[in-house]
Order: C-alpha cells, then sequence, then structure tokens
C-alpha cells in the first residue's frame, strides 16, 4: 500500500489536474468552435463526483470491520469520471451556435489557475517528502 | 486520457480557420474594384463555411470505450463560397468591361462587412492564442512537479 507515501490528497489533487486537463481542452473547443454554425457549447462537471469519491464526511463508503474486507459504496478518486454535456444555457445565435466567448476565456483562465493551484499544492507536498527523505537537511 | 496535445491541436485549428477566414476577406477587399476574372465577370465576394469535426480518437480511447473527444472538436474550413449577389451595376460608359448600354459590372462587396468581419476573425484568432498560451503554461509548468 502506497498510501503512507502518497495520501489520499495527492491522489485527490492528480485526479483534479487531470479533470482540470480535460476541461481545459473542452473549453479550447469551444473556443474554436466559436463561429461554427449549429456548434452546441460544451460543459464539464467534475467537482461533484470527486467530492463524492473523496467522501470527506465518510457518508458514501459502508464501514468494513476487517482490513480483509472489500471496501463497499465509495468510489475510488482515481476512477471519477467527467460528466460532460452540452450546455443548456447560452442564447442560441442566427447560426445555431451557443458558444459565449466571454464565459468561456474566463472559464479557461479560471481553469488555469486552478490547475496551477493543484500543482503548488502537489509541489508542496513533494518538497515536505524531500526534505523528510533527506533527514530534514 | 486527454492530454494537452488535444487542446493544443485544436486551438491551432481555429488558428488556421480564422487565417483563411482573413485571407479570403484579404482578398475580398484587394478585389472590391476588380471587373475582370478568370472565370469571367467581376470578381465575386467569397466566403469561409466553418465545421466541427470531432478530434482524432487515440487507440487507449478505443479499446477502453471511454470517448471525451466526441466532445472535444476541432474546426475546419469545410468550403469557400462565392456570393451569389447579384453585382453592383456602374454607369460608365468609357470603361472597357462597359455592356452595351455603358454599364460596368462590379463586385458587391461591402467593404464595412468586410471590416466587421475582419476584426471579428482577428478577436477569434486572438482568443485561441489565449487558449493555446494557457495549454502550454499548464503543461510547462505540470514538468515542474518535484523539482
Amino acid at each position: 500500500m502506497s498510501g503512507d507515501l502518497f495520501d489520499k490528497t495527492t491522489n485527490a489533487l492528480a485526479t483534479s489536474m487531470r479533470m482540470r486537463q480535460l476541461r481545459h481542452n473542452v473549453t479550447s473547443s469551444n473556443i474554436a468552435n466559436a463561429e461554427t454554425p449549429g456548434y452546441h457549447a460544451k460543459k464539464m462537471d467534475f467537482e461533484e463526483a470527486l467530492g463524492r469519491a473523496l467522501d470527506m464526511d465518510g457518508a458514501n463508503g459502508l464501514s468494513t470491520s476487517s482490513k480483509e474486507h472489500f471496501a463497499v459504496g465509495g468510489v475510488s478518486v482515481a476512477k471519477t469520471r467527467p460528466d460532460i454535456y452540452e450546455n443548456p444555457e447560452g442564447a442560441v445565435n442566427n447560426d445555431g451556435n451557443t458558444v459565449d466567448l466571454e464565459k468561456e476565456m474566463s472559464a479557461l483562465s479560471e481553469n488555469a489557475i486552478m490547475y496551477k493551484t493543484a500543482l503548488q499544492l502537489i509541489n508542496k507536498k513533494m518538497a515536505a517528502l524531500k526534505y523528510a527523505a533527506g533527514d530534514g537537511r | 486520457m486527454a492530454d494537452f496535445l488535444t487542446g493544443m491541436r485544436i486551438s491551432s485549428s481555429g488558428m488556421a480557420a480564422q487565417r483563411m477566414r482573413m485571407n479570403t476577406i484579404a482578398s475580398n477587399i484587394a478585389n472590391i474594384n476588380t471587373t475582370q476574372t478568370p472565370e469571367g465577370g467581376p470578381y465575386r465576394r467569397k466566403d469561409v463555411v466553418f465545421e466541427a469535426m470531432p478530434d482524432a480518437k487515440n487507440f487507449g480511447e478505443i479499446i477502453t470505450g471511454s470517448d471525451p473527444h466526441g466532445n472535444m472538436q476541432r474546426v475546419q474550413v469545410s468550403d469557400v463560397i462565392s456570393d451569389r449577389k447579384a453585382p453592383l451595376l456602374k454607369y460608365e460608359p468609357d470603361h472597357p468591361d462597359a455592356n452595351p448600354d455603358g454599364y460596368v459590372a462590379y463586385p458587391n462587396i461591402n467593404l464595412m462587412e468586410e471590416m466587421t468581419n475582419m476584426i471579428q476573425s482577428s478577436r477569434s484568432y486572438e482568443a485561441n492564442v489565449s487558449a493555446l498560451q494557457a495549454s502550454k503554461d499548464m503543461a510547462m509548468s505540470a514538468l515542474e512537479i518535484g523539482r
């Protein structure tokens, strides 16, 4: 079990970065198709699924009485799946396009900032591990 | 799993499409007074048609059946069409291209329309550049993990 060295937080951060990367691609696709007739803007959600998988309040998993038991109920963080769908918001243009370029651009920067935040947190954890591995030197 | 190359490919497809559109607009503006073309008659205003194309799937997604790429679409210019508006007729009997009644057929191009399209196109291009830049920044900073 690598759980001691790379704990739940690291895994959650890694998953979050993976999802943000995917969302970045979805947003890029919306921006590229901002003037394509008939294109519908896509939206991607993962926060809720990740939150469920992280199970902070312990409400999702059933407790087990032995280490040999399979975990019941909780979903693994690594198996978090994004939910990509057509954005129901957004006015339909004359040409059937629903991309709101301003929204997409702000979503893009927000997502990039959140990506870098997760990355910094991972780096902090790595720095702590490095420090410990170097006997605190 | 999708990677940053996907995003970069998509953004660059957007840039390529807008560049193509910009070239078409430039051609329209340049030929605003052109009365002779190889096809005969005055120049006809050109317009591009954009089309969304699903980004190519990779092997991993085909075997696992996961298809986030179905939601990620490149853009491409599927066609360049000629405007069907009737040419503008101007009375210029001395012009070598004048018809027997003394009218010359000029391209039906509205300069204002071309200029607004041009601004829109350059803004879209910039938006794609920003997205590409963000992809690059994120990818580069990911390389810093554990440094």
